[in-house]
C-alpha cells in the first residue's frame, strides 16, 4: 500500500499522500519566524545555541531565511489570508507564497493542479491572486 | 515543503529522572532524540514546538524503565516528485550540479540542464548560455523540480530538473560584480 503510495506521488496533482494533504503546509516566511523563536528561546536557555542545534535546523533555518519573500510577521499573516480566500489546497497555497509567481501562466506552471481540480480558478480569479499578493510585497 | 504536523514516540525514561520535572526531562530527551533526523514518511525533522500529550507510562518488565507515548508538533521538511522549489547551487561539474534546499541535496544532471548552457571548467567551474547572460555556479540560486526522490531510511536525496518553462537561475552571484 504504502510503495504504491510513493510510487504515484506527484506534488504537480496534489498527490502527496493523505497524511500530508490534510497536515499544515508551512510557507518558508512562516517557518523563518518559528526558527527565529525556538533559536531565540535556545539563547535564554544557554549561551552557546549554536551549539544546541541540529545541522538540519542551521540549514533549514538559512534556507528560508534566504528565500522568505515577505520579512515582517504582519505581512506573512496577510499573504495566507488572501491566499486562503481562493479555496487552495494547503500546498498549493504554500507553492504561491513562496515562489511569488508574476503572471497567470507562471502560476499555473508553478502548481498545475489549481487548474486540474474541479473547483476550477478562472484565469481572472488567479490575476486578482496574484495582483493582491504583489500589493503586500510593495507595501511591505 | 515545510509542514506542521503531530507525530508521536514512544519515550523510555530511566527512574532517576521521576519526580517533579519528569516532564522537562521526557520533553528535553524527545528533543534531543528527534530535532536532526531523517525518515522517509515524515522527512527531516526541523524542530519540536510543542507538546501535544503525554500519556501513561508504562513500566518495562525487568529494567523498570518506564515508556511514555508523547504526542508532539514539530515542523518538518518533506521533499516530493513534481514539486518546484527554490535551492542554492553547491557544487558544479561537467556531470551537472548538486544544490541545497534546506536539508535536502538536490542533484541535477547535465541532461536536465537547458541545452543551449555550456559547462565550463576553471576556477570557477559553470554552466552558461552561448551569449554568455545566464550563468549557474556555487552560490547560484535556481528555481527547479524535483523529479525524483531517493529514500533510505535516515537521508532523503533528490533528483531535479531545470529544463522546464519558468525553471532555472533567479539570481546569479557574479552578476552583480
Amino acid at each position: 500500500m504504502s510503495r504504491q503510495e510513493e510510487e504515484e506521488e506527484n506534488a504537480a496533482e496534489l498527490k502527496i499522500g493523505d497524511e500530508f494533504l490534510k497536515a499544515k503546509c508551512l510557507m518558508n516566511c512562516e517557518v523563518s519566524l518559528i526558527l527565529e523563536h525556538k533559536y531565540e528561546q535556545l539563547q535564554q536557555m544557554s549561551e552557546d545555541p549554536m551549539n544546541q542545534v541540529s545541522q538540519v535546523f542551521e540549514k533549514s533555518q538559512q534556507y528560508v531565511k534566504r528565500f522568505s519573500r515577505y520579512k515582517n510577521p504582519d505581512a506573512v499573516r496577510q499573504v495566507r489570508e488572501i491566499l486562503s480566500r481562493y479555496q487552495l489546497a494547503e500546498f498549493e497555497l504554500c507553492v504561491l507564497g513562496n515562489l511569488c509567481p508574476e503572471t497567470v501562466e507562471e502560476a499555473i506552471a508553478m502548481v498545475p493542479s489549481i487548474k486540474n481540480r474541479s473547483r476550477q480558478l478562472d484565469d481572472e480569479a488567479i490575476e486578482k491572486m496574484l495582483n493582491d499578493l504583489s500589493l503586500i510585497k510593495k507595501f511591505e | 515543503m515545510f509542514f506542521h504536523i503531530i507525530l508521536e514516540r514512544n519515550m523510555q525514561l530511566h527512574p532517576r529522572h521521576f519526580g517533579r520535572d519528569l516532564r522537562d526531562k521526557l520533553v528535553a530527551k524527545l528533543m534531543k532524540d528527534v530535532e536532526g533526523t531523517c525518515s522517509g514518511r515524515h522527512g527531516f525533522v526541523v524542530a519540536i514546538t510543542g507538546i501535544e500529550s503525554v500519556g501513561k507510562g508504562l513500566i518495562r518488565d525487568g529494567t523498570g524503565f518506564v515508556t511514555f507515548p508523547v504526542k508532539y508538533q514539530c515542523v518538518v521538511f518533506r521533499p516530493f516528485k513534481g514539486e518546484i522549489l527554490e535551492a542554492v547551487v553547491t557544487m558544479v561539474n561537467k556531470m551537472g550540479f548538486f544544490a541545497e534546499a534546506g536539508p535536502v541535496q538536490i542533484f541535477v544532471s547535465n541532461h536536465l540542464i537547458p541545452d543551449d548552457m555550456e559547462f565550463q571548467s576553471g576556477d570557477v567551474p559553470n554552466y552558461t548560455t552561448s551569449d554568455g547572460s545566464v550563468k549557474i555556479q556555487k552560490e547560484s540560486e535556481v528555481r527547479l523540480k524535483i523529479i525524483g526522490t531517493r529514500i533510505d531510511a535516515t537521508e532523503i536525496f533528490c533528483i531535479g530538473t531545470i529544463k522546464d518553462d519558468f525553471l532555472g537561475v533567479i539570481s546569479d552571484p557574479g552578476a552583480t560584480s
